[in-house]
């Protein structure tokens, strides 16, 4: 077979399930152990595995690429006076000693492989009591516990951030970690769902903010079963011709939806306001009975609705999860062909998957509109592609860990905010997204299914899913 | 798993303690007394990035020289201090933007916001907070009629430059025939709305299209031509008008080009290319401090201050909001609140560099001029307001 | 009068945009092709390849008045070699940083997506950093005048030049593709990698150099396409997404689809913007893309570069 025997491989050591470890050479369907035979220049990964010397290299290039980062500006008149000013200013020795000493770290530390497994061990009973029903359950609470303080302990800016981008992107994550993490779909035009729930919002609650409205207005509470149908219904729509299609097809196809939906949100001035945006979708408000709340400009309630809303789908998905619904998504992301041969009908719940997260999204876009203004540049491509990663950033199927993604990747943009000059913090965004890629793919915390699934992939026994079939030809 | 994991970790460590190695020194501005003097903050929100970032620049250099004068004066029972918050133009970025100005309590008044889009999103927090703030650019008209407490501008809202443009295009340059294309923004829409009403009842036909920002617009120079006007309105921001003008004349247009307050800025000249920026009429309800001999002290000085950068569009009507707000600030002295600078704001009356600072009741300014530049041999230069150039 | 009257011209203007996709798309479909994965930060390369001809043509560009003649041909191809040259390297380097080490521990399929949407975002923030955030025009390199009609429609020497070249390209890649050894080491990789790898096809070698094929066309595309409309960082994301979706349209994997999607794309969105209305140029664009999939999802020509090039 290929030549695995090349590329000494410390994978074998790294797997925590025995049962997965040591079948890793028949990988006739990759090519990663062709790359021995090539050229000299370490990819980052590689820092672990050639020579010193390469290592060095790499470090030394991270560290030139940071001090470019972190440098002066450059304008269209004098391009090369940023990166000129980075590297040849004294500074540079700075981020060099930096680069060296990270190197340093990295030689002392592959010696001391051997006492860090010690250690691994050694904290691996506390990995073990989180995975038992009680351990979980206090991890969870206390989890419940800091989301419950958080917005005591910050400004209002961040509480503003935890509500718009945190609190909305978690709702929206996990409901695309249902078409993604369980059901193994590529969606990339999610956001169009997130839209629609919006402008439905538009549509049914406000005589002002839209052109075109309905004749009596609604508070937004009742507008979520509303939009939660249409949004699903759009999603049935959508994928019913389109779920047929192979992954990458169904993700173009979702990704054009998107866009098509942005859009026709832009252009149709008549309908939606245009670019203006809608203005003006009131408050929601409870009237039940001796319970009057309203809730107004104060994002400290609103956040707190949020987070009601997202324990609940929490909760919810975490059953639909155990069913025989979720088992039948975990065959069919795992092998659709067998999945079929079995009895699972494949179409019907794929098609399930996309409405249930489509609702969700559509849900989301409820609250998101209730806040007074929105616009159609809150429903970009880059949006939903903001999604993709903060699921697969958190951990794929994996419902806490989508969260956290939310919270750390969202955070991460905030807390950049007054840190580095506003419009260069995307650039350490993508910067963290791709070292997360290289070290970690499987995502902050993730499910314990798909950790499996990410390892048995890398161990090339299996394909993962339709997505995760890393480039695969034998197909 | 073990040794990727450190070595992840390693890297995330390495990138942070570089982050803040780099940055450190910029740190968060509380209200903190210096040389015994308690320092009060001005905020300024605007598109400090983003496509259209030149407009929030020149704004926020303007607001940087009025404090830095007003600090050389001393004569005011604190030191003033700028903060600046990036709302990127957007307004979806508005509200925390706003937020950010919001919670620094040292911050008693606001320059800003610049867009009008982002005015909308972030007053209602502004009025809430009771914090004044004084856009010196957002010019829709509809912005004093939604009801926001603490909002003033110091430029005249769109009804009136789009009119005093159609006058001009139609009876001074006579144009029959006019192609108004906006830009579909909050912005764009306010303007050509009324610009269309006025220049039909000059008496030219109109053609209105709106198109969204876009970086090709060569079908719709195509559609333009085969219109054949005798001029083309454009209501939108600089960076597309460049891309517009630099279409229509690939393609060979010859008519009157003109655009509104948004593209008046010399970046406009630079995107488009000399020659098919030539001949270019820009209206704006803005004088020209640089060519303008009463302003020269003004100009001086925002040189000095923003390290020998030109004044632009939008930067005297920052720099007259920030010098009213001073006003204020001094006339209510050491125990200035955001609520007391928000109410003697109201009847502020500050003869200010481009106009007199005297506000409606619902925060519009009281007079107004609208001036016409054209760009000759790339340079923009003030032909003169259309008071004067507009007769019959 | 209206659509009839200016079918020519429209036309023109179509095909000068269509090339310029299909030279992007031959990017994505070259990488597909060997791959199978949507490279979504080939759109950086086409706008570091953009920057990177736009300053060599600009350092190079006397003062004074548009040059003309032999200097405009020069001033051209510096442009077109500086901005190939940028758009490899940063093919390389994307490989190198966001696909190699992916590789190596057979990650799954959407790690690979995230670390190309990572690398993009990476990119054309810094080139925004570096390049300043206003749109950079290119300085008029040749006369710009009406060289001849086609019925109505004015065909300018910018239309000339943009397809020409574009043309020019399309055709040396042909060739590469179907008649060189490494040609045949693409399309070989492309049917069946491991075959090919135990066939003595050094597979990395081959993937790398997609890469730069990709990205030298990218680059090479990118300055032409400055020469019509301005530089800016975010200029990428629009003209990427259209050329994928020409990929997609002619069928993925296939780089003669590459063309005639492209082509069919800019002809679509020329006829579609004028009819319609310029603000719905891009959702025609879409809904094409979405039709086509649903009713021939290999796309028009069909799928597979091993077969079909």
């Amino acid at each position: 077979m290929t030549t695995s025997g090349t590329t000494p491989s410390p994978e074998g050591t790294e797997l925590t399930e025995p049962s997965v470890t040591p079948q890793r050479a028949p990988g006739p369907r990759r090519h990663r152990a062709v790359p021995a035979a090539t050229g000299p220049g370490p990819g980052l990964l590689e820092l672990l595995r050639s020579s010193p010397v390469h290592q060095l290299g790499a470090c030394l290039a991270v560290s030139v690429v940071l001090a470019v980062m972190t440098g002066p500006d450059g304008d269209s008149d004098h391009p090369f006076h940023g990166i000129a000013k980075s590297v040849l200013a004294p500074r540079i020795f700075i981020f060099l000693a930096i680069g060296l000493a990270f190197w340093a770290l990295v030689q002392v530390s592959s010696r001391l492989g051997a006492v860090k497994q010690v250690a691994g061990e050694r904290l691996a009973p506390v990995g073990r009591v989180l995975e038992t029903r009680p351990g979980r359950l206090g991890g969870n609470a206390t989890l419940l516990a800091v989301a419950i303080l958080a917005p005591q302990l910050v400004s209002s800016a961040a509480q503003q951030s935890l509500v718009n981008d945190i609190g909305i992107y978690a709702l929206l994550a996990l409901g695309l970690n249902v078409v993604v993490g369980y059901a193994g779909l590529l969606d990339l035009g999610y956001i169009a769902f997130f839209a629609i729930g919006a402008y439905v919002t538009g549509y049914f609650t406000t005589k002002t903010g839209m052109p075109w409205h309905s004749p009596v207005v609604f508070n937004p509470f009742f507008v979520l079963p509303i939009a939660l149908l249409v949004a699903a219904l759009a999603g049935v729509i959508l994928g019913g011709p389109t779920l047929r299609l192979r992954g990458d097809y169904l993700a173009i196809v979702t990704l054009g939806f998107g866009e098509i939906v942005q859009l026709l949100a832009n252009n149709a001035q008549g309908i939606t306001n245009g670019p203006r945006g809608v203005f003006g979708v009131p408050n929601p408000s409870v009237n039940v009975g001796p319970v009057h709340y309203q809730w107004s400009l104060d994002p400290k309630p609103y956040y707190y609705l949020l987070l009601g809303f997202i324990v609940l789908v929490i909760f919810a998905f975490g059953r639909i999860e155990r069913s025989r619904i979720g088992r039948a998504w975990a065959a069919i992301r795992e092998d659709e062909i067998a999945a079929e041969a079995s009895g699972v009908p494949t179409l019907r719940l794929k098609l399930l998957a996309f409405a249930i997260g489509a609702s969700v999204s559509g849900f989301a876009g409820v609250l998101y509109a209730s806040e007074q203004f929105f616009s159609p540049q809150s429903f970009s491509f880059q949006a939903s592609i903001l999604v993709l990663v903060v699921v697969i950033f958190g951990g794929m199927g994996s419902r806490i860990g989508v969260v956290v993604g939310a919270v750390v990747l969202q955070g991460l943009a905030f807390y950049l905010r007054d840190k580095v000059p506003p419009a260069d913090r995307y650039i350490y965004f993508g910067a963290v997204v791709i070292a997360m890629m290289i070290f970690r793919p499987q995502g902050l915390v993730p499910s314990r299914r798909r950790r499996r699934e990410i390892q048995l992939a890398e161990a090339g026994i299996h394909g993962a899913d339709p997505l995760g079939a890393a480039p695969d030809h034998a197909a | 798993m073990a040794r990727r994991h450190v070595t992840g970790m390693a890297v995330a460590v390495l990138a942070v303690a570089v982050t803040a190695a780099a940055c450190g020194s910029s740190g968060g501005g509380s209200s903190s007394s210096s040389g015994g003097k308690k320092s009060v903050e001005i905020g300024f929100q605007g598109p400090l990035s983003g496509d259209n970032q030149q407009l929030g620049i020149n704004a926020v250099d303007g607001v940087k020289t009025a404090i830095a004068e007003a600090n050389k004066k001393g004569d005011l029972p604190f030191t003033l201090k700028l903060a600046q918050s990036d709302d990127q133009g957007d307004p979806n970025v508005g509200p925390t933007a706003a937020r950010q100005l919001i919670d620094n309590s040292a911050v008693l008044a606001v320059v800003g916001p610049v867009f009008s889009g982002a005015t909308k999103a972030s007053e209602p927090l502004f009025s809430k907070a009771n914090l004044l703030s004084v856009s010196p650019s957002a010019t829709n008209p509809a912005l004093t009629t939604l009801g926001f407490t603490t909002f003033f501008r110091d430029i005249a809202p769109d009804t009136v430059q789009g009119a005093a443009a159609a006058d001009y295009v139609v009876k001074t340059l006579k144009a029959k025939k006019v192609f108004s294309l906006d830009d579909a923004s909050e912005y764009g829409t306010g303007l050509s709305g009324a610009f269309e009403p006025e220049a039909k009842k000059d008496g030219a036909t109109i053609t209105h299209d709106s198109v969204n920002p876009t970086k090709d617009y060569t079908s719709e120079a195509t559609k333009i031509i085969a219109d054949k006007p005798d001029a083309v309105y454009y209501s939108g921001y600089y960076a597309e008008f460049a891309l517009l003008t630099k279409a229509l004349k690939t393609k060979g247009y010859k008519g009157i080009l003109a655009s509104g307050d948004g593209s008046n800025d010399d970046q406009f000249i630079k995107q488009a290319g000399v020659a098919n920026a030539n001949g270019v009429y820009l209206t704006c309800p803005c004088g020209d401090a640089n060519s303008d001999p009463k302003a020269a002290a003004f100009v001086k000085s925002f040189e000095a201050t923003n390290a020998g950068a030109k004044p632009g569009t939008y930067s005297g009507e920052a720099y007259d909001a920030t010098n009213a707000i001073v006003t204020v600030l001094k006339q209510v002295g050491a125990g200035a609140t955001r609520k007391s600078v928000a109410t003697a704001f109201k009847s502020v009356d500050y003869v200010g560099l481009t106009k007199t600072l005297k506000f409606s009741p619902t925060g519009e300014v009281a007079g107004s001029n609208v001036f016409i530049y054209q760009v000759k041999n790339g340079e923009r230069t003030v032909l003169g307001s259309t008071a004067v150039l507009v007769k019959g | 009068m209206g659509f009839v009257h200016q079918f020519w011209q429209l036309t023109v203007d179509g095909l000068e945009i269509g090339a310029l996709y299909a030279v992007i798309a031959l990017g994505y479909t070259l990488v597909y092709g060997v791959l199978q994965l949507i490279n979504f930060a080939h759109s950086e390369v086409f706008m570091l390849g953009a920057f990177g001809g736009l300053f060599a043509a600009r350092g190079l560009l006397p003062a004074g008045d548009t040059p003309g003649g032999l200097a405009s041909v020069g001033l051209v191809l510096a442009g077109l070699g500086v901005g190939a040259l940028a758009g490899g390297a940063a093919a390389f380097a994307l490989e190198r940083t966001a696909y190699r080490p992916l590789r190596r521990r057979g990650a799954p399929r959407l790690a690979y997506l995230i670390s190309a949407i990572g690398a993009s975002y990476f990119a054309f923030n810094l080139a925004g950093k570096e390049f300043g955030r206003q749109n950079v025009p290119l300085p008029p390199l040749f006369h710009n005048g009406v060289v001849f009609h086609i019925f109505s429609a004015q065909v300018t020497t910018q239309n000339l030049v943009t397809v020409g070249v574009a043309v020019l390209m399309l055709i040396l890649l042909d060739r590469l593709v179907s008649a060189t050894r490494l040609g045949q080491g693409i399309r070989a990789v492309a049917q069946d990698a491991d075959t090919a790898s135990l066939m003595g096809v050094n597979v990395e070698r081959i993937i790398v150099l997609t890469f730069i094929i990709g990205g030298l066309l990218a680059g090479a595309g990118g300055f032409l396409y400055t020469i019509t409309f301005n530089a800016s960082y975010n200029m990428g994301f629009v003209p990427g997404l259209k050329a994928f979706t020409a990929a997609v349209l002619g069928g993925i994997g296939n780089v003669r689809g590459a063309v005639v999607g492209g082509l069919v794309l800019g002809l679509v969105e020329s006829y579609g913007g004028y009819v319609i209305s310029a603000s719905y140029k891009d959702v025609i664009a879409f809904l094409v893309l979405v039709v086509i999939l649903m009713f021939r999802p290999s796309g028009l020509l069909g799928e597979r570069l091993g077969r079909a090039a």
